[in-house]
């Protein structure tokens, strides 16, 4: 593993307090009542959204969302001419994207070097944002999308998805349509939208063990296409579909939002009177 | 001018029944869509259907202000010829059939070394001396060539 | 990923075919190719496989470590998944190249395993907080023609099936020092239980159809894919799009009906494989790398 010998590290190996802490006994939250924060269970009931675009002014556009307290912020590149000259394909633009945790915004301390679970939620963001982008309008050229997540309570890949795409718009890269993501977090006949980092990686509540899981979709809201889907865990197919179902839901929500975050943007830079 | 409409990537603007699609737009099954965020413009440019484009601030400002002249017309052969050497800018990366697109639109650049025409000159091909923005002359025949000549910045005189 | 460049008429003539249920090799829309298994290959590890699925070829060896139990779970054994894309699969896989799909697929396999029933993980402990077995699953990519999830996922569950992990005693002396000791017995192993681990199948949306099993040159035809692991019981462990293409709800929906009924359908004859080639012992014959 390569090693930064720039930076200050910390001992070899060191445990967060957290382990100590005793597991929680008892607490197994009923399916039929709501959920820590006051939301209800099984309803598309996710975390008011504030997003705003433009606040990386060294950025062809940028964007930060925060929904409860997962914090991320995004910026976008380009178009610029391409590092990979050896690419057949030059007809159409390429789209690169990176996530990334700061390293202090897990309860965890993460590290600076890209880990493989920050490799799989790039190619996720990547996957989900290549249906919307119209890249033949950029041949021969690359577009970078960079996501830091700053605090991660839950849903990170679904507010990235959300967050990029508002940052592409900002950016003025040509879209299809925006991506809005939405994640769910499957706990026996219940769910829970848009799940903290709690309730996303805590326990099952009491039951048999079945049907637990998490499910990632992002949504291209005008042309009702799914660009992303993501899931793990274990649930039949009919919950798994149910879950889909609700998660489409649940970006839809989102969008309104988005929309005027996006207005405010575009207000923003060129006042109705300038044009 | 119709209001001021807003959007962002994705809305169905119109059928193409009513516009043409224009910049900032794309078609899907017979609607125009907007591809970027920003103001909706219908412009009737004498055809019978209007254009209808997406602009953003930037492109904006390019439209161009009322009584500005921008007609003008450019004629290659005054400008550059087979065997010139020109300093020019890149400006984009070109579409999938083009190569680069080249600039040259700057006083610094321009064509740099020219040799005069066969026709005039015996022996042929003479280099040049630029006499002023759009003439080259040959030193020995005294013909005057026209060129987009290039007021090359000093430090890339060094040979 | 190795890929391959067709033409448009190709293209037109692939996608046609899907659309009547008749594809260039002569297979349906849900009907795998022909597969080889073999198991116990490498005499180096604790349990191996080779799978051959077409002309793609995946060898997967296991080797059990004792370390320690992670300290969340401190009662449970893991898994590591390691995923190599050998450059004689492909030359794009040379040097590097081959990275990125790497870490694709084992970071996908986490996924797929990332549940409390595919495998029994305390049944690799050894002694809680100290001692648990570690197995590392290590995928070495030896040719790619196309499907390459599938039979990965395939070829793990053989190897899993095929490990075996000698069995250790904990003896405690007088000061309260704990010792591991091995079985001097080779006979004396432990089995995992590979009921409940999942195959990955993969669809690829041709046209206005979803196809299983693709071949790369119906891969080129496909703008999105949906790979999803489906147990014996008919449970779905991961789902993921794959491809820069979207898909619609409906369509999700449908491929998620016909991934479950296709993955449920291949998990008992593998069973039924892998108990019968077993069953042969020493009996039977060992076909190696030249079959």
């Amino acid at each position: 593993m390569p090693v930064d010998t720039k930076r200050v590290r910390g001992p070899d190996e060191s445990q967060s307090p957290l382990l100590f802490v005793l597991p929680s006994t008892g607490k197994p939250e009923c399916p039929q009542e709501g959920r820590e924060d006051g939301r209800q269970r099984s309803q598309a009931d996710v975390r008011p959204v504030f997003a705003r675009c433009g606040l990386i002014s060294q950025a062809k556009g940028s964007a930060y969302i925060e929904a409860g307290n997962t914090k991320l912020i995004c910026s976008v590149y380009g178009p610029r001419e391409t590092d990979r000259k050896d690419e057949v394909d030059m007809k159409s633009g390429r789209l690169v994207c990176d996530f990334r945790f700061a390293p202090f915004s897990c309860p965890k301390r993460g590290s600076w070097i890209q880990g493989s679970e920050e490799k799989a939620l790039s190619l996720g963001l990547l996957e989900s944002l290549l249906p919307a982008a119209c890249l033949h309008k950029y041949p021969r050229s690359q577009i970078e999308v960079n996501v830091v997540a700053l605090e991660h309570d839950g849903s990170v890949l679904a507010h990235a998805v959300t967050c990029a795409s508002l940052a592409l718009a900002d950016a003025g890269i040509e879209m299809y349509d925006l991506v809005l993501g939405c994640a769910l977090r499957q706990d026996g006949p219940s769910f829970l939208i848009d799940p903290t980092f709690a309730e996303e990686s805590g326990a099952q509540s009491a039951g048999s063990g079945e049907n637990q899981g998490r499910v990632t979709v992002a949504l291209l809201p005008s042309l009702h296409q799914v660009s992303g889907l993501q899931s793990d865990g274990e649930m039949a197919e009919d919950t798994l579909v149910g879950a889909v179902k609700a998660c489409i839901e649940g970006c839809q929500r989102l969008y309104p939002v988005i929309q005027q975050a996006l207005a405010r943007a575009v207000r923003r830079k060129a006042p109705p009177t300038a044009v | 001018m119709s209001p001021k409409t807003l959007c962002v990537p994705g809305e169905r603007l119109c059928s193409t029944e009513e516009c043409v699609p224009g910049p900032g737009t794309y078609l899907r099954h017979g609607y125009i869509f907007a591809s970027l965020a920003g103001y909706v413009l219908r412009k009737n440019a004498g055809e019978e259907m209007p254009v209808v484009s997406v602009v953003k601030e930037s492109e904006a400002q390019l439209l161009p202000d009322v009584g500005a002249t921008v007609t003008c017309k450019v004629e290659i052969y005054k400008s550059f010829r087979p065997g010139d050497i020109v300093l020019a800018k890149v400006i984009s990366l070109g579409d999938v059939q083009s190569n680069y697109l080249l600039t040259t639109a700057e006083n610094e650049l321009g064509v740099v070394v020219a040799h005069s025409e066969a026709a005039l000159c015996i022996p042929a091909g003479e280099q040049m001396v630029p006499i002023s923005w759009c003439e080259m002359q040959c030193p020995r025949t005294h013909a005057k060539e026209f060129r987009k000549v290039a007021r090359v910045q000093p430090e890339y005189l060094q040979a | 990923m190795a890929t391959v460049q067709i033409s448009e008429a190709e293209k037109v003539y692939i996608v046609h075919g899907v659309r009547d249920d008749l594809r260039v090799d002569g297979r349906g829309c849900e009907d795998y190719r022909h597969m080889e298994i073999e198991t116990d290959v490498v005499s180096n590890t604790d349990g191996s496989a080779r799978v051959k699925l077409g002309y793609s070829d995946i060898l997967v060896g296991i080797k059990a470590e004792i370390g320690r139990p992670r300290p969340m779970v401190p009662d449970e054994g893991f898994l590591e998944f390691f995923v190599d894309c050998s450059a004689n699969a492909t030359p794009e896989f040379e040097g590097r190249g081959g990275e990125d799909l790497g870490t694709e697929i084992s970071n996908t396999l986490y996924k797929v395993f990332n549940n409390p029933h595919s495998v029994d993980l305390r049944a690799l402990c050894i002694s809680p907080k100290e001692h648990c077995w570690i197995l590392y699953v290590d995928v070495l990519l030896l040719q790619c023609d196309g499907n390459l999830y599938d039979a990965i996922s395939v070829a793990v569950k053989a190897a899993l099936f095929n490990t075996r992990i000698p069995r250790v005693q904990i003896s405690e002396d007088d000061e309260g020092t704990k010792e591991i000791e091995l079985s001097d017995d080779p006979y004396d192993c432990m089995r995992l239980s590979v009921e409940n681990v999942p195959c990955i199948v993969t669809l690829c949306k041709v046209g206005q159809r979803h196809i299983v099993d693709a071949t790369l040159q119906e891969k080129a035809c496909s703008k999105a894919c949906l790979l999803l692991s489906v147990t014996s019981r008919g449970t779905v462990t991961c789902v993921r799009k794959i491809g820069g293409g979207s898909l619609d709800p409906e369509s999700i929906f449908e491929m998620t009906e016909t991934g479950k009924r296709v993955g449920k359908a291949l998990q008992s004859p593998l069973m039924e494989l892998l108990q019968k080639e077993e069953s042969l012992g020493k009996k039977r014959q060992k076909v190696g790398f030249l079959g």
